[in-house]
């Protein structure tokens, strides 16, 4: 045991980057890696959103759960959250999650006094802390900042009201992880896929017509394989379009060549996708995962150098 | 329906129209016609000899106002709030008249006679959309219910023997009715034109002669035939032989369709031999037979004379639905020769259970007839009430206040009759309104769905008595009801078969025309006539010598002989008939049931028989024999007269017509037959056919929108769904009854896979992070209505008000002592508070239950209240969030039970898509139940969402037969349409995908299926159902714990459960069930005397400290006990023993029974 080192080196390479959508290669270690980068991403990046909701006033066809819960996913610019108390842990404030170390205090104020149903958006939201505020809200000022500004783009709807109807109050938002609710989660969609890897038997294949080939190429549903319109050789265009359907291996073995196309999945590395609410830009929510998962393993080895008691694991053993 | 109708939300006001169709003829002609069929009453005073006559006139019945001062228009929603009724005052003018001097009038209040919603008393009527919502209303309210005392109830739709036409029956009963009876009879169901009916059967005696049958307050009396064909018409014995003999020809003896036997001729012998016994030769003489028979029965003919009598017998009880003798003598003929026929066995029984020989009862129409019944009921008992005023004070007769203020007296009584039959359904009637049941009339209205509020106005129910019946016959499928009642959608287990929906498309023929104007059937029936003349029909003065079937067939209109047709010509008849009926210039009405029965060997009795009488269901088809354009070829077809038609089904060939049937008719569409929630099931023609009716069922009990003016409703229980959505997969039908307005589910991500063990036995996992975004989310809401007036003695009547007069309760309740809206209260926190303004006491009411609530809205009714408020409307709101053990379902019949609630990342994804399912369900929930619509649902909505479009799957819709006979290889599967589209988009084309472990990363074994499937949320929740407690209230007598989830009780462990434990020889947990954790006491018992009742405490004031802790498990009191019958303390000893045990012996003892316990290991001391 002593000595031998199973410790990898993963390596990321970046395909495409933006701030709400990220994609890259990371290879050199293994689905269990991949696995956790992916559920940390979803579950564990924390951000903030609101979370305690005050009603003064609600005299809208909502009632008063149904919008703080809509409340609550609205997603907010949460760059700070890593910096941020969990109201829990707070020791500036008795937990309730008042303070400025832990929590940004919103007011709504809205009342409908003309005909038209009025929209109360994210826009009505009064932030006390000018750095979160809701994502869309952030995005059109930076938008109009660079000139494109658009004055169409109306928000997130909260709810509507009718003349005389009003809706006032108090949030606060706090920090929180994905794990205790969804709406702390900052991913939309985190997925990977495990790099394929295709071999067409030329042999085989040549021995196919032009027509064969063809509706073998259709077989599958992604537009993974061509044919040159030159050469009329099958080719692989795009391997990460494969779904690991095995339609063409299937039309391979219905067409009589058994052996026409083997597709391996590396085991080693995954073509990762994130999209992100816009809580966090997608690039830093990859970097903030990864200091997640430092900081669990960090925990797992204090707690193994201090040979603390393994009782729980052996009790049960 | 009126031309002023609003066209928006057509499809649903047809819905109801029949409920609301049959109270505007109650209101517009009913009403008048059941008064002017009451007979006046006559009080003779017996010393002056004078009368005084008694008559109803005008009735007036006005649209519902508000009480007290103001008059206002009352409208349906103040009514729900304030649980009283929408009701219209009910005025008659009655007449007094004094010896035939002046009629004087006098209007005379008769109570209040609930109103139905959208009918034409109704305010609402005719308001649109945005109007309906001025008035808090739904924008889409359809009306055709009654508000009573709050509450929503509607009439219950009952099937009731078909009116005026006699069908041959065969029932064992029978032959209870006397000796010689047989087991045959013809009945007939005669209808006034009040409505009112009176049903007659024509028996067949053993000795070939028949009986006349019918009930007179319940009593049934039997007639021989001929004394009732003499008495009716002047006729001769030869005349009745004749008629009676001519439906026999010894030409046509054994041909197809003969009816008529040579021994009809001896019968006929037999039954005028009858009269020669009681030697009763004239009509004359008849008619007082009848007469002086018949007095006794009838009460209100003390003057008059025999013959008389006898014709008010005939005229009230005899074929009450044709005024002229005549008629009523050539029907009695009739009805002889299809007895005859039955008997001779060359005319089959006609079918009683069959849709063909049936209508419905219509709220209206019995309102009518009980109202007439009530009003005669007053008449008598005023006339009573007047000579009972008359013998004890003498000579007051004259006096006509008082003899007003007598009439008067019981006239609310009246209206609040026709409430009660509203609000309970019940008939309380000692008399006949020849009704085969007195209960279930009405139902409530719930509004748990909009699925299932308006399918309450489209079911019909088979008859209460039958629900008792062991036999099921009633309850089977007939092929008669094809397109009338929906094969889909009848509950499982008691009411299955019994309670049926009708179709979409199925209606109910009414009073009025297309132009909304009450149809004139004398007018109507004048113009069949002079058409079937036309149409060489011979029509029929008297029953001269003609000839019966087959040669010619008997004509029948609305249960009236009107004369015979050639057989040759008759099919060209109906033919001509039924081209007319599409003509709407023709006179001829829409919905005339055109039933001709064709001669068969030793089938039904044949004729033409013609209806146009209301109550009928009807339903439209396309007559494809009548070459016009296509839209004005819709025909309006019963039950009766469908059964011999041939009407071909778009869906399925030719349906084994050869060329010598050729179709006539053609079936719109083939989910003519499915009701309004069966037609809702996506490609429910490819399901197991028990899903679709589970489905039925499941639909009426989703948690959906049930309403989207909730706001102002005051239901006692609503369950409301927070983020519904419309299905992608959906039916014709789901547009056409605009079920936007009210969705009932979600389209969930559905994963079928069995991941971990979770999903076993239709348990289904949802996931967390869904529900937390808002899947299925939802809320009860409750209302409860606080009266202060009710419920308290005369004296504190008045002295209690919401008030808060202490400022303890600030922080609870506002200074009016009603709760803030919004705020929650948790059990044993203050509700509200009230104040005695006698006592000037302040009290509080707690939340009870263990369960807290959100205040919703508070409504007070501020009518009547001069010192301050009494009563309110406080309607609570609960989250009813998804959680472990809610029920969920799809549309095919696929119920679940949520077992986990998984966060998205241990949910498997899709590496493609990063999807995540929102619910997981086992694979094995498709194998033994074949939902294959729900696999096909699954992706033609992956498709659909894909394609941004929503997907039709209407039933039954498949490419038509001709495409078909095109191509030969047959139809293209529904697969091959929806798999390509999925192709397109880079999505497998049988709707799998590749998905990896949540938990582990790695890709599964197999592909999944995934897809949207539309799920309902079901209301059965376990926040409403658990059940769970380790100490609590226990009962009085016997300290057992008590039973009931309301109380904290707990679950019986029973003899059941009991013998199980015994056979596992469970002993400790047998004893910790039925003692330890039950009625555990230690009784002092003296081994002396065996007593366990004698014990008594020396010490008592010890005894209070033990009392104190009663926490502790009970023990030994420290207290000296001595043994009251032995005066000694020796030998006392305790025994642990169920404490009823004790309860037993101190029973025994009341009764004088000792009972001594033998103690076997005595402590000697």
């Amino acid at each position: 045991m002593e000595g031998v080192s199973y410790q990898r080196f993963p390596k990321i390479k970046i395909r495409e980057m933006k701030d709400d959508y990220f994609k890259f290669e990371l290879r050199e270690t293994d689905a269990s890696m991949a696995n956790a980068l992916r559920r940390v991403m979803i579950a564990e990046v924390p951000t903030i959103a609101i979370d305690l909701v005050e009603i003064e006033a609600n005299s809208s066809v909502l009632n008063d759960e149904f919008i703080a819960h809509r409340l609550g996913l609205i997603p907010l610019v949460s760059d700070d959250a890593m910096g941020m108390r969990f109201s829990r842990d707070c020791d500036a404030c008795d937990g309730d999650g008042q303070c400025e170390y832990c929590s940004v205090e919103f007011h709504l104020n809205v009342r409908c006094d003309s005909d038209q149903t009025l929209d109360v958006t994210s826009n009505d939201l009064r932030s006390t802390e000018p750095r979160v505020i809701p994502v869309d809200v952030a995005s059109r000022s930076l938008a109009s900042e660079s000139g494109g500004y658009d004055s169409q783009e109306r928000g997130i709807i909260i709810v509507k009201l009718r003349r005389g109807q009003e809706l006032r109050l108090r949030a606060i938002a706090r920090k929180g992880i994905g794990k205790d609710h969804a709406k702390w989660s900052p991913a939309a969609t985190v997925t990977f896929l495990y790099e394929p890897e295709i071999h067409i038997n030329e042999e085989l294949m040549e021995t196919l017509t032009l027509e064969e080939k063809r509706s073998w190429v259709e077989s599958s549903p992604t537009k993974v394989f061509d044919i040159d319109p030159d050469t009329y050789q099958v080719k692989v265009v795009d391997p990460e379009a494969y779904s690991y359907d095995e339609e063409v291996i299937k039309k391979a073995e219905a067409m009589g060549k058994p052996g026409l196309v083997e597709i391996y999945a590396k085991e080693d590395s995954f073509i990762f996708t994130v999209e992100s609410t816009g809580a966090i830009k997608a690039y830093q929510m990859v970097i903030n995962a990864i200091e997640i998962i430092k900081q669990k393993l960090d925990a797992v080895r204090l707690q193994d150098s201090e040979e603390p008691d393994m009782g729980e694991l052996t009790q049960h053993l | 329906m009126a031309p002023n109708k609003n066209t928006a939300f057509a499809a649903l006001h047809e819905l109801v129209k029949h409920h609301i169709e049959s109270f505007d003829y109650f209101v517009d002609e009913g009403l008048e016609k059941a008064i002017a069929e009451i007979k006046p009453v006559r009080i003779v005073d017996k010393t002056s000899g004078s009368t005084l006559k008694i008559s109803l006139k005008d009735p007036f019945l006005l649209p519902p106002k508000q009480e007290g001062r103001m008059n206002g228009a009352m409208f349906p929603s103040e009514c729900r709030q304030t649980k009283t009724t929408y009701r219209g005052d009910f005025k008659i003018d009655v007449g007094f008249q004094y010896d035939g001097g002046v009629d004087i009038r006098d209007r005379i209040n008769f109570g209040h006679i609930p109103i139905m919603l959208m009918s034409k008393l109704c305010h609402l009527r005719g308001f649109d959309p945005q109007k309906l919502v001025k008035h808090k209303e739904e924008a889409s309210e359809v009306g055709g219910y009654f508000i009573c005392s709050g509450l929503e109830r509607l009439s219950r739709l009952c099937m009731i023997q078909k009116r005026n036409h006699p069908i041959s029956v065969v029932r064992r009963s029978f032959r209870g009715r006397g000796a010689g009876f047989s087991d045959k009879a013809v009945v007939i169901r005669c209808v006034r034109g009040d409505q009112s009916s009176v049903n007659l059967t024509l028996h067949y005696l053993q000795n070939g002669s028949a009986r006349v049958g019918f009930r007179i307050a319940g009593r049934e009396y039997l007639l021989p035939v001929a004394l009732v064909l003499k008495a009716l018409i002047e006729t001769s014995d030869r005349e009745i032989y004749v008629s009676l003999t001519c439906c026999y020809n010894e030409k046509y003896q054994k041909d197809k369709g003969a009816v008529g036997t040579q021994l009809i001729g001896e019968r006929a012998q037999i039954i005028l031999n009858e009269l020669q016994g009681l030697s009763l030769l004239t009509r004359d003489q008849c008619l007082k037979h009848i007469g002086i028979h018949f007095r006794p029965a009838l009460s209100k003919f003390e003057t008059e004379s025999d013959a008389f009598v006898g014709e008010a017998v005939l005229n009230e009880y005899i074929m009450v639905h044709l005024n002229n003798n005549r008629d009523k003598f050539n029907l009695l003929i009739f009805m002889l020769q299809k007895l005859f026929a039955l008997v001779d066995q060359t005319a089959t029984p006609d079918n009683v259970d069959a849709l063909q020989n049936m209508e419905v009862l219509l709220i209206g129409h019995l309102i009518t007839v009980y109202l007439k019944e009530k009003l005669e009921e007053w008449l008598q008992k005023t006339k009573s009430n007047i000579t009972e005023e008359m013998q004890k004070k003498g000579n007051e007769f004259k006096d006509l206040e008082l003899v007003k203020k007598i009439s008067r007296r019981h006239a609310a009584y009246v209206g609040r009759s026709i409430e009660n039959l509203i609000k309970v359904g019940r008939l309380a009637t000692l008399t006949a309104i020849d009704l085969p049941q007195r209960e279930g009339f009405t139902i409530e209205a719930e509004r748990l769905n909009y699925l299932r509020f308006i399918s309450h106005f489209r079911s019909v129910h088979r008859g209460s008595s039958f629900a008792k019946l062991r036999i099921t016959t009633v309850r089977k499928l007939l092929p008669e009801s094809w397109g009338f009642l929906c094969p889909v959608h009848t509950p499982d287990g008691t009411p299955c078969g019994l309670l049926n929906h009708m179709t979409a498309t199925c209606r109910v023929a009414s009073f009025y025309d297309l132009n909304g104007q009450i149809k004139d059937f004398l007018k109507v029936r004048k113009s069949i006539l002079s058409l079937l003349i036309g149409l060489g029909m011979t029509s029929l003065k008297q029953w001269l010598e003609h000839a019966g079937p087959p040669e010619v067939l008997h004509v029948l209109l609305d249960g009236c002989v009107v004369g015979s047709i050639a057989y040759a010509k008759v099919e060209k008849a109906v033919l001509h008939l039924r081209n007319m009926k599409l003509v709407s210039s023709s006179g001829i009405p829409d919905d005339l049931e055109v039933g001709y029965i064709p001669v068969s060997e030793g089938g039904a009795y044949p004729g033409l028989y013609l209806f146009t009488s209301p109550s009928r269901l009807i339903r439209p088809v396309k007559n494809i024999s009548f070459s016009t354009d296509e839209n004005s070829n819709i025909e309006f077809i019963g039950p009766f007269e469908q059964a011999f038609m041939e009407i071909s089904c778009p869906d399925g060939g030719n349906g084994g017509r050869r060329d010598l049937f050729p179709a006539t008719h053609e079936e719109i569409h083939p989910t003519g037959i499915l009701s309004v929630v069966a037609n809702l099931t996506p490609w429910s023609d490819h399901n197991q056919s028990p899903r679709n009716m589970y489905q039925c069922q499941m639909a009426k009990q989703t948690m959906g929108f049930s309403g989207q003016a909730i706001q102002f409703r005051a239901d006692n229980k609503t369950y409301h769904l927070q983020t519904p959505q419309s299905p992608i997969v959906r039916t014709a039908s789901y547009n056409k009854f605009f079920l936007d307005e009210f969705p009932v589910g979600t389209n969930a991500i559905v994963a079928v896979l069995a991941y971990t063990g979770y999903d076993m036995e239709d348990a289904m996992i949802l996931n967390k992070s869904a529900v937390e975004r808002g899947l299925f989310r939802g809320h009860i809401y409750q209302t409860e209505n606080i009266d202060l007036e009710c419920n308290k003695i005369m004296s504190e009547k008045s002295a209690e008000i919401f008030s808060r007069r202490k400022d303890a309760y600030k922080s609870f309740v506002d200074s009016d002592g009603l709760p803030f809206i919004g705020q929650m209260i948790h059990p044993n926190q203050m509700k509200y508070c009230t104040f005695n303004n006698v006592s000037s006491q302040s009290k509080a009411t707690l939340l009870r239950g263990s369960e807290s609530m959100i205040v919703d809205y508070v409504a007070v009714d501020g009518s009547g209240s001069k010192g301050g408020i009494r009563k309110v409307n406080i309607r609570s709101r609960r989250v009813r969030n998804p959680m472990i053990g809610d029920k969920f379902s799809s549309r095919h019949g696929q119920k679940g039970v949520c077992s986990q609630l998984w966060s998205d990342v241990d949910m498997p994804f899709s590496s493609v898509t990063g999807m995540r399912p929102d619910l997981i369900i086992n694979p094995h929930a498709f194998p033994s139940r074949m939902t294959i619509g729900m696999l096909l649902e699954s992706i033609a909505a992956k498709g659909g969402s894909l394609h941004g479009k929503y997907v039709d799957a209407t039933p039954f819709s498949n490419p038509t037969p001709e495409n078909n006979s095109e191509k030969s290889s047959g139809r293209i599967s529904l697969v091959d349409e929806l798999g390509p589209v999925l192709a397109s988009h880079g999505f497998n084309y049988h709707g799998v995908e590749v998905l990896y472990s949540g938990v582990l990363g790695t890709e599964m074994t197999c592909e999944i299926f995934m897809g949207p499937v539309y799920y309902q949320r079901l209301r059965h929740m376990v926040s409403d159902k658990f059940q769970v407690r380790s100490t609590g209230p226990v009962d009085q007598i016997t300290r057992q714990p008590i039973g009931g989830r309301k109380r904290g009780g707990g679950i019986r462990f029973g003899e059941m459960e009991r013998d199980s434990i015994l056979a596992h020889g469970a002993s400790y947990l047998l004893h910790d069930r039925l003692h330890s954790c039950s009625d555990y006491h230690i009784a002092d018992v003296c081994s002396k005397c065996g007593s366990l009742l004698t014990a008594t405490f020396v010490n008592a004031r010890k005894r209070l400290v033990t009392d104190a802790k009663s926490s502790l498990p009970p023990t030994r009191s420290s207290s000296k006990v001595t043994c009251g019958s032995c005066k000694s303390s020796k030998g006392m000893e305790t025994v642990a023993m169920p404490y009823v045990f004790r309860y037993l012996a101190a029973e025994l003892a009341s009764m004088n029974v000792r009972m001594d316990l033998r103690l076997s290991n005595e402590v000697r001391t």
